[in-house]
């Protein structure tokens, strides 16, 4: 089946299109020498030269966001909801596969024991129209080690295809993506083969052929947990919350009230299981009271804990945690190690 | 917690909120001698007492300002009569720096003042805070900082 | 391999063969591009993986707080003169004694950040070649700061209206997503529970929203006025891209022009917010 032929320098007039009908739209800009996804930039500051700073996770599940309002009246309070904020039609444009891939990896999760209403509102408001990597944008990236790779279209409702320097192949993969087609067509040069969308494909994997596949980390996880591999790999981790809070899937969040006098509003804020207080007990006793046993946690709870639970990694290759740890310390590295040692045997 | 927006034209009901952070040996004294000199003056001024002007942290600033305060006095003993040697010594250095500070990030230092008020200046309790309250009130209220809860 | 490596291996492989410290904590290269990252090393054996070039931009004293540093009786530290000024800061505030560390100083012309240029630091560097240290390796460079550079974006700021500054402040706190890189990375924030961690009573806000960004990033740089070394660790590390160096510089001039203190150069000096002087600027007093 032939897919949409258009002009990348167009991409920029669609994003305005969509927009044109008060979503919210969210596109990676370029701030400085970097890129971040921003909601609110001007359509024309499109820029897709490579993957954002940030992850598309904010716009689904906020760094903070009030989830109830509470106010006291003598000894009787009163509890109200609080509508999920930005829950209007959101278009996600220029989002990297990666990124997309993380929604459906992250879904069972915001809906497992308890229904959340603000992600699932928000999920159901959004679009995206993910930009598929013809190479790997940068030298971080991992998504075919857990499965995915530069042209997957999972979690995407439109995929974008840049085959050459001006040319954009475009694929309608969910019937929400079908029902962009006429913000696209007016913009159709023609018509590309699948075929072609092959060989871009091909071009992609090659590019992180170098990559090891995952394949073996959960069984040696599982018989591992009290290897000596956490304290020489995790040494150098100083407990920020950079790779958590950059990560398209880490999701952990933290309850707090903040009031005034009679009234306050409770919070859901992301929280970090590298900082040192976040399995701290009220009794003094902290189980992870050492920096190895927190960052094994990390890598348990992605390549073990969380495929035994849902069936799935939960990790999409982004690489933001490594490029941007600020001591290079790698995930990367630290699961290659493991799956290496899977299949050594040891 | 408001949550309205702010603007600087205040509704005709608005009252300056004052917080004062004063040291329990000088200013305390001095503004408990204006009360019973019935001394009148402006009814504004909410009144935290510590025990030394050493004690004065910008955390307490902050959170004032947080809870809906429109200016914020710290007051205490005249340099050389700090009933503790030399608290207001070391204040006066964090005072220094904190004010610098709230001005770099754009914080209206007129909404911020400083004193040395010893027990016997009762008259000079009532003219700072006076002056003070009439300050604030030309500005408005200051909703600006404790409405910035919404993330853009 | 440069001069600088080959030393720095000789001599923490002295160090380690001896028995004069523990360990080794330097740099080895990285596995992200040319980034090199912090490696303690405890075995003479494995000296090799030390490594120094212009990409050794963290700054290790950070990891004195942190175990298993912190409980090393020694331990070697390979140090460029601006990491030194951190470690002088901690034996000033009696944090670390003396004589655990033993500093490998590396004379440094500069190093470089990810984007490839020349942080503001090493324009204004006048320690390029340490003189505070046990042994040192690198020859001798002469310094030739620009110290005007220190304060020229600060200055810009401080050019424009309170009003145009809260403006670009609140644009930048709205990017900070509390990550508290900042501080994790930073060597002289060294307090077992910070102030942003404590919740009886909470005075610093955790959510991310503006006003707890704002009383976070001001705390985090009061707490640092007088004490900041400016070796731009916390800049560096932050992946919100907030300028946070504007905020501590900022700081350091204030510090400077009211008490005519620097930090990080005299181990026997009194921190500027202990002391005081009886002519303090009162100025602004009533």
């Amino acid at each position: 089946m032939p897919y949409l032929k258009m002009d990348s320098a167009d991409l920029p007039k669609v994003a305005r299109k969509l927009a044109a009908s008060g979503a919210r739209l969210v596109l990676p800009v370029r701030e400085g020498d970097e890129r971040f996804y921003r909601e609110g930039a001007d359509p024309d500051s499109l820029d897709l030269t490579t993957i954002p700073k940030n992850s598309i996770k904010e716009f689904l599940f906020p760094k903070t966001e009030r989830i109830l309002r509470y106010q006291y009246r003598g000894k009787d309070v009163t509890v109200e909801d609080v509508a999920p904020t930005a829950a209007g039609r959101t278009v996600i444009f220029g989002a990297r596969p990666c990124d997309a891939a993380s929604l459906p990896v992250v879904e069972p999760l915001w809906n497992w024991d308890y229904k959340d209403e603000f992600f699932n509102a928000r999920r159901a408001a959004t679009v995206i129209v993910t930009y598929a990597c013809r190479t790997a944008p940068d030298e971080a990236c991992f998504c075919v080690s857990v499965g995915l790779g530069p042209s997957s279209d999972q979690g995407s409702d439109v995929l974008l295809f840049p085959l050459d320097e001006t040319v954009v192949a475009v694929r309608f993969v969910t019937a929400a993506g079908r029902e962009l087609e006429s913000a696209f067509a007016e913009f159709g040069k023609g018509e590309v083969a699948e075929e072609a969308l092959e060989a871009f494909r091909k071009t992609g994997e090659a590019s992180l052929a170098h990559r090891k596949k995952f394949d073996r980390v959960q069984g040696w996880l599982e018989a591992h947990f009290e290897d000596r591999l956490w304290e020489e790999k995790a040494f150098r981790c100083i407990g920020c919350g950079t790779c958590t809070f950059l990560c398209p899937t880490c999701h952990c969040f933290d309850i707090q009230d903040e009031s005034c006098f009679d009234a306050g509003y409770r919070l859901k804020n992301w929280d970090a299981c590298q900082f040192s207080l976040f399995t701290l007990h009220t009794s003094g006793h902290n189980p992870r009271d050492t920096q190895p046993k927190r960052y094994r946690q990390r890598i348990y709870h992605k390549y073990a804990i969380y495929p035994q639970k849902f069936g799935k990694i939960l990790c999409t290759g982004c690489g933001r945690c490594v490029a941007h740890c600020p001591v290079n310390l790698s995930l990367y590295d630290v699961v290659a190690t493991a799956q290496e040692r899977a299949e050594r045997g040891d | 917690m408001t949550t309205e927006a702010g603007g600087s034209k205040a509704p005709a009901a608005w009252e300056p909120k004052i917080v004062a952070f004063i040291c329990n040996w000088c200013t305390y004294t001095g503004a408990d001698l204006a009360g019973t000199s019935r001394m009148k003056y402006p009814p504004n001024v909410r009144v935290i007492k510590i025990p030394c002007t050493g004690r004065f942290d910008p955390l307490f600033m902050l959170k004032a300002f947080e809870r809906g305060a429109d200016g914020v006095l710290v007051s205490g003993c005249h340099p050389g009569d700090c009933h503790y040697t030399a608290g207001n010594y070391n204040a006066r250095r964090k005072f220094t720096v904190w004010r610098k500070l709230l001005d770099f990030a754009g914080i209206d230092l007129d909404r911020v003042w400083f004193s040395w008020i010893s027990a016997a200046e009762g008259g000079k309790w009532v003219e700072t805070v006076r002056n003070f309250t009439e300050t604030i009130r030309a500005k408005g209220p200051f909703r600006e900082y404790g409405e910035m809860i919404d993330v853009r | 391999m440069s001069d600088r490596t080959a030393g720095i291996r000789a001599i923490a492989g002295k160090w380690l063969q001896e028995g004069t410290v523990e360990a080794v904590l330097g740099w080895e290269q990285g596995t992200y591009r040319d980034k090199t990252a912090p490696v303690l090393v405890r075995k003479a054996e494995e000296v090799d993986r030390l490594v120094f070039n212009e990409r050794c931009t963290n700054n290790l004293m950070t990891y004195l707080k942190r175990d298993p540093v912190r409980s090393l009786s020694t331990v070697g530290i390979v140090a460029k003169g601006c990491d030194i000024k951190a470690l002088i800061g901690l034996i000033q505030e009696s944090q670390v004694p003396r004589e655990k560390v033993k500093i490998l100083a590396v004379t440094c012309p500069g190093v470089r950040n990810a984007d490839g240029k020349r942080p503001v630091k090493c324009a204004a560097c006048d320690v390029n070649t340490p003189v505070f240290y046990d042994e040192i390796v690198g020859e001798k460079i002469a310094s030739n700061p620009d110290r005007a550079a220190r304060f020229r974006d600060v200055e810009a700021l401080e050019a424009m209206t309170p009003e145009e500054r809260h403006r670009f402040w609140r644009e930048q706190f709205d990017k900070c997503i509390r990550c508290y890189a900042c501080r994790q990375a930073c060597p002289l924030c060294i307090c077992s529970r910070c102030i942003a961690e404590k919740n009886q009573p909470q005075w610093i806000e955790t959510s991310a929203h503006p006003r707890g960004n704002f009383a976070w990033n001001l705390i985090r740089a009061y707490h640092l006025a007088g004490r900041c070394i400016e070796c731009e660790a916390c800049e560096t590390a932050c992946p919100a891209d907030i300028p946070l160096m504007l905020l501590n510089r900022y700081m350091a001039k204030v510090v400077e022009q009211s008490f005519g203190y620097e930090a990080g150069r005299d181990p026997q000096a009194q921190p500027p917010l202990r002391t005081f002087k009886l002519d303090d600027d009162n100025s602004f007093i009533l």
